[in-house]
């Protein structure tokens, strides 16, 4: 990485999140305040699910009188096996929280077997 | 019992061993609390930035997932209060959870503003999960700009 690049790359934080399976789902719920739909960049990239957000929302100029939250911009990668369908991946942006919802391949989901006879 | 080799530094410098216990006791009396931990907040509290302007002063509030209508704003005087709920995901049945880095459950932030504010002139919006607050100061507050007419 050239030392351009380096100084164009911007202060990444992780955000915080909540991976739990549901109804034969992952579902990922990603804490991002201040990011909206469109400064959102979701790629999925052979096993890594990758995040990357801008804060788009200005600093306002004067003096703070108090500093608590991070102007940072948001990074996060997952890493997916591959029992996850990467074609299906659905991602929903409300109120700055992302909900991704992973669908598992048809091939891992569970069967019901009908059960022939008389 | 313990075979430590004995340090005989002590020895030479035997003040030493005062000034340390000295600058121990005085760091006991410097530690304090973080300052924004007030009576109602607790470590969960929302992160808060206030800045002031020229003829504001702006605060923004991080909550993520938070309605507005589970949001309660009050001001008496300059002293505003930011109340209200962060509810989580329902837990369904069959759920499992792997990782838990946020937290749910009700929240309040206390903050004293400047004595320059006007209560009766507050603005709130939120957006994207970051509630904003304009306070409008005092017009007596506000820098004039006045013009002479030099003849």
């Amino acid at each position: 990485m050239s030392a351009q690049e380096m100084t164009k790359r911007r202060r990444c934080i992780q955000p915080l999140s909540e991976i739990r399976e549901e109804d034969h789902k992952v579902v990922i719920r990603i804490e991002m305040p201040g990011v909206s739909k469109k400064d959102l960049d979701i790629q999925v990239e052979n096993d890594r699910l990758k995040i990357n957000a801008s804060r788009s929302g200005k600093q306002p100029e004067g003096t703070y009188l108090v500093r608590e939250r991070s102007c940072a911009d948001y990074e996060k990668v997952f890493t997916i096996d591959e029992t996850i369908d990467r074609d299906s991946i659905e991602a929903v942006m409300n109120n700055g929280v992302l909900e991704l919802r992973l669908q598992f391949k048809k091939e891992v989901q569970p069967r019901r077997i009908e059960i022939k006879g008389s | 019992m313990e075979l430590a080799k004995w340090r005989n530094n002590t020895l030479q410098e035997p003040m030493d061993e005062f000034d340390r216990l000295q600058d121990e006791i005085n760091k006991l009396f410097d530690w304090t609390y973080p300052s924004n931990r007030g009576l109602f907040d607790r470590s969960l509290s929302p992160a808060v930035d206030v800045v002031e302007t020229s003829d504001e002063i702006v605060l923004t509030c991080d909550l993520p997932g938070v309605k507005k209508e589970d949001l309660d704003l009050s001001i008496s005087r300059n002293v505003i209060t930011i109340k209200g709920e962060k509810k989580g995901e329902q837990k369904k049945e069959g759920s499992r959870i792997f990782r838990k880095e946020t937290w749910s459950g009700s929240f309040q932030r206390t903050l004293s503003l400047p004595e320059t504010v006007d209560p009766d002139k507050v603005e709130a919006s939120m957006k994207d999960g970051v509630l904003t607050v304009k306070i409008a100061k005092r017009e007596e507050v506000k820098p004039r700009q006045i013009s002479v007419n030099v003849k």
